[in-house]
C-alpha cells in the first residue's frame, strides 16, 4: 500500500493539512479550526487521512502549535515551508504576501528559493483574518457574505483607523453619515491592502497566499489592480503544509 | 537526557559567583548610608557624571538599573498602570513608569535585600545624552523628596564631535560643583575627581576588553552574560570594585578561549544585537538562541558603557568628550558606521533590531537605517517588536517563530 506524508499547519484559526504522494503531488487537503487545542485539531487532520490513506510518521508541522501534536512530528519554521512551496510552483524569484488569522507576513525569495527578507505584522493584529472576524462580527454578517457585498460597491470609503476595535467605532459613524455597507466593504478590503503594503516593497511578482485571500477573492483582484505581476496560486491556504513536507524530501522519502 | 539538555542551553560563567558578591556590597554600601545616613546619597543617570558624585564621597544610585530589576523580576506591568495613573503615557520610557510606579506602591526589589524603600536621596543629578525622560523621572523624585536636581543638558544626534560641545558639556560638568559641594558639605577635590576618572577608565578599559572576547571564535560570552555583567560598570564607575571584578571576569574568559569552552554549546551562527535587552524574557531568550546555536556576540548596549576616552589628566575636558562619545547620542550617520564596524569585528552573520515600543532612543531601526546598513553590508537583519520593561508589548509567541526563521535563514544563506 502506498505511503503518503502529511504536512500540519497548525495556524492560529486554522490547522489546515496537506497529504502527499511519493511524486510529491497533493492527494487530499483538509482544513479543520484550531480552537483551544491544537492535539485534538492535529488528530482531525490524521483521522481524516487515515481513514483511507496510510500515513508515514513523522508528520511535518508548522505554524503556531507546531510543537502541540501527540502524533511524532517534525517541526518547521512557516515562512521558510511556505517559501519552498511557493518556489516549487513558480521556479522563481518572487515576493509573498501572506494574510493569515493573526499575522501578515511579507517574504522576499530569491531566484535560488532560499529566503533573502522576511517581515511580520508588528504586534497587532489590524488587517489580519481576525480583523475581518471581527468586524463581520459587529456588523452582523458572515465573512462569506463580504465578497458579494463589496462586487455592489460604487465607491471606496477611507478606513483610516489602525485598531480593530476603533476601526468599528469608524464604520458605524460612517453608516450614521449615510455610507453603503458595499463601500464600506470595499474601504475595509483596501484598509487591509494598505497594511500589507507598508511591510515592505514589492519590487517582483507578488504571490499572494493564506486562508484570508483564499476566503476572499476579491482582495487578490484589488491587489492585482494596485500589483499587475501579481497572483494567488491554488491552494494558497494549504502551501505553507505542503511545504513542510516538501523540507524534509530528501530526508524522509518512502 | 540530560547531557542532550546541557547541550542546548548556555554555560554559565563562574565569575558569576563573584559578581554577585560586588553587587550585594554595593546594594550593602547604599543601605547602609540610607539607614545610619553616615554617608550622602546621590541619584545619577547611569550614563551622567558618576565619577564626580564618588569622588565627593556620595553613594551613587541608579534608577535605571532599579528599572532594569523591576523589568527582570516580571514586575513592571504590575507598577505601570500606577504611573500611568498618575498622568504618565504608557507611551514614555518603561522603566519611568515601571520606577515610580514601583515607588507609588511603596514596593521595590531591593526590600529582599534588607531595604525598607528605595535610599532616598539627598540631590539627583542626571545628564539627557541618553535622553530627555531622565529629566523628567529625576523632576518627580526630586519634588517628592525636596531635594536639589541638577542636570547636564547634552545636545542630541551629534554628528561631529566639535571643540563647541565638548567645551560647553565640560562647563556644565563645572558648573555642577557648587550645588553638590552644597549637598556633600565637602569641598571639590580635583585629586580624588582625577582619581575617580582614572578608576572609571580602567573599569571601561576592562570592559572593553571583556565585551571583545566575543571576537573570538565560537565566542566565551554572549550578550545575555553581558546584560547582567555589566552591572558593576554602570554602577560602580569610578570605583575600585568594577575594576577589581571585571579583572577576575576577564581571567575566566582567558581560560574559556584556552579550554575553547563557548558561551553556546556549538556556536553555528553569530548575531548582533540592537537595542534594549527585554529584561522579562532574558532567561528564556537566552534558551531559545542556545537551542539555536546561535550566539549574540555584540550589542549596542553593552558596547555603550565603554568609556574609554576619560583621562585623569584631563578630566573634565575628557568627561565631557566620553559621554557625548555614546552612541544613543549620535547622528544616525555616525551610528551606522559604528554598526557597521562591529559587524565585521565580531564576524556577525545577523543583526536582530529589537524596537522597543517605549524606548525611541534605543531603537534604531525606525528612520531606515536598518536598510541603509544592509544595503552597504549584505548582512541581513531581523525586526522584532517589543519592549525593555512592559511585556505587554511583546509577543511571544510570533517572536519566537520570527527569531527561528531568521536563523533558519542564516542557515541557508551561509549553508551552515
Amino acid at each position: 500500500m502506498m505511503k503518503y506524508r502529511l504536512g500540519i499547519d497548525l495556524g492560529s484559526s486554522y490547522t489546515k493539512g496537506v497529504l502527499v504522494d511519493e511524486q510529491n503531488k497533493i492527494a487530499g487537503l483538509h482544513c479543520v479550526k484550531s480552537g483551544y487545542s491544537f492535539n485534538n485539531a492535529s488528530s482531525k487532520i490524521i483521522e481524516h487521512f487515515s481513514a483511507s490513506h496510510e500515513i508515514q510518521y513523522p508528520v511535518y508541522t508548522c505554524g503556531y502549535g507546531r510543537e502541540q501534536t501527540s502524533a511524532a512530528f517534525v517541526s518547521n519554521s512557516e515562512l521558510i515551508a511556505l517559501s519552498k512551496a511557493v518556489y516549487e510552483v513558480y521556479h522563481r524569484s518572487c515576493s509573498i504576501i501572506d494574510i493569515g488569522g493573526q499575522d501578515t507576513k511579507f517574504i522576499k525569495v530569491n531566484a535560488n528559493g532560499q529566503v533573502d527578507k522576511f517581515k511580520m505584522n508588528r504586534k497587532c493584529a489590524a488587517g489580519t483574518g481576525s480583523f475581518l472576524e471581527e468586524i463581520a462580527f459587529r456588523l452582523d454578517i458572515t465573512p462569506e457574505e463580504f465578497t458579494g457585498f463589496a462586487e455592489q460597491a460604487k465607491q471606496e470609503v477611507k478606513i483610516n483607523s489602525f485598531c480593530t476595535v476603533f476601526a468599528i467605532s469608524e464604520i458605524i459613524g460612517m453608516i450614521k453619515n449615510g455610507a453603503t455597507l458595499p463601500d464600506i466593504i470595499i474601504g475595509i478590503y483596501n484598509s487591509i491592502i494598505l497594511r500589507s503594503m507598508e511591510m515592505a516593497l514589492v519590487e517582483d511578482h507578488l504571490v499572494i497566499t493564506g486562508g484570508l485571500p483564499a476566503k476572499h477573492p476579491m482582495i487578490v483582484s484589488l491587489f492585482k489592480k494596485k500589483y499587475p505581476d501579481s497572483d494567488s496560486p491554488e491552494h494558497s491556504q494549504f502551501l505553507a503544509a505542503f511545504g513542510c513536507v516538501l523540507l524534509n524530501n530528501d530526508k524522509n522519502k518512502p | 537526557m540530560e547531557e542532550l539538555l546541557k547541550k542546548t542551553e548556555p554555560v554559565k560563567l563562574e565569575s558569576t559567583t563573584e559578581l554577585r558578591k560586588t553587587m550585594d556590597g554595593y546594594f550593602t554600601r547604599l543601605r547602609e548610608a540610607a539607614e545610619t545616613r553616615n554617608r550622602k546619597v546621590a541619584w545619577c543617570t547611569s550614563v551622567g557624571p558618576a565619577e564626580l558624585l564618588y569622588s565627593m564621597g556620595f553613594e551613587v544610585y541608579f534608577p535605571e538599573n532599579h528599572g532594569a530589576m523591576l523589568g527582570a523580576a516580571k514586575n513592571a506591568d504590575k507598577y505601570i498602570p500606577s504611573a500611568v495613573a498618575h498622568g504618565y503615557s504608557p507611551d514614555i520610557c518603561s522603566y519611568l513608569t515601571s520606577d515610580i510606579g514601583a515607588f507609588l506602591q511603596n514596593e521595590t526589589p531591593l526590600q529582599k535585600s534588607g531595604f525598607k524603600a528605595v535610599p532616598a536621596p539627598d540631590i539627583l543629578v542626571y545628564n539627557t545624552n541618553q535622553c530627555r525622560e531622565v529629566a523628567d523621572w529625576f523632576g518627580f523624585y526630586a519634588k517628592h523628596f525636596n531635594v536639589p536636581i541638577l542636570g547636564i543638558h547634552t545636545p542630541l544626534s551629534i554628528p561631529e564631535l566639535s571643540p563647541e560641545i565638548i567645551r560647553s558639556v565640560s562647563e556644565q560638568y563645572k558648573n555642577l560643583i557648587p550645588g553638590i559641594e552644597q549637598v556633600a558639605r565637602v569641598k571639590f577635590d580635583m585629586d580624588r575627581f582625577r582619581e575617580a576618572v582614572g578608576l572609571s577608565h580602567d573599569g571601561c578599559a576592562l570592559w572593553r576588553q571583556v565585551l571583545e572576547k566575543a571576537k573570538q571564535i565560537p565566542s566565551p560570552i554572549n550578550f545575555f552574560d553581558s546584560a547582567i555583567h555589566m552591572g558593576p560598570i554602570v554602577v560602580m564607575r569610578g570605583t575600585t570594585y568594577a575594576v577589581d571584578y571585571y579583572k577576575i571576569l576577564l581571567a575566566e574568559l582567558d581560560k574559556r578561549i584556552k579550554e575553547n569552552i563557548s558561551a553556546v554549546p556549538g556556536e553555528k551562527y553569530r548575531i548582533y544585537w540592537d537595542g534594549m535587552p527585554l529584561w522579562y524574557k532574558l532567561s528564556s531568550m537566552a534558551k531559545l538562541f542556545a537551542k539555536l546555536e546561535t550566539c549574540i556576540v555584540a550589542s549596542t548596549y553593552c558596547n555603550s558603557w565603554v568609556f574609554d576616552d576619560l583621562d585623569p589628566s584631563d578630566p573634565f575636558e575628557s568627561s565631557a568628550l566620553a559621554y557625548c562619545k555614546l552612541f544613543i547620542v549620535r547622528s544616525d550617520e555616525v551610528k551606522e558606521t559604528v554598526l557597521e564596524n562591529l559587524l565585521g569585528d565580531f564576524s556577525a552573520d545577523g543583526i536582530i533590531f529589537h524596537e522597543s515600543k517605549t524606548c525611541a532612543r534605543n531603537s534604531n531601526n525606525r528612520y531606515g537605517l536598518q536598510n541603509r546598513l544592509f544595503k552597504k553590508t549584505g548582512i541581513p537583519y531581523l525586526e522584532i517588536n517589543g519592549d525593555l520593561n512592559d511585556p505587554r508589548c511583546f509577543s511571544e509567541e510570533q517572536s519566537i517563530i520570527a527569531i527561528e526563521t531568521f536563523v533558519e535563514q542564516l542557515a541557508g544563506k551561509s549553508g551552515k
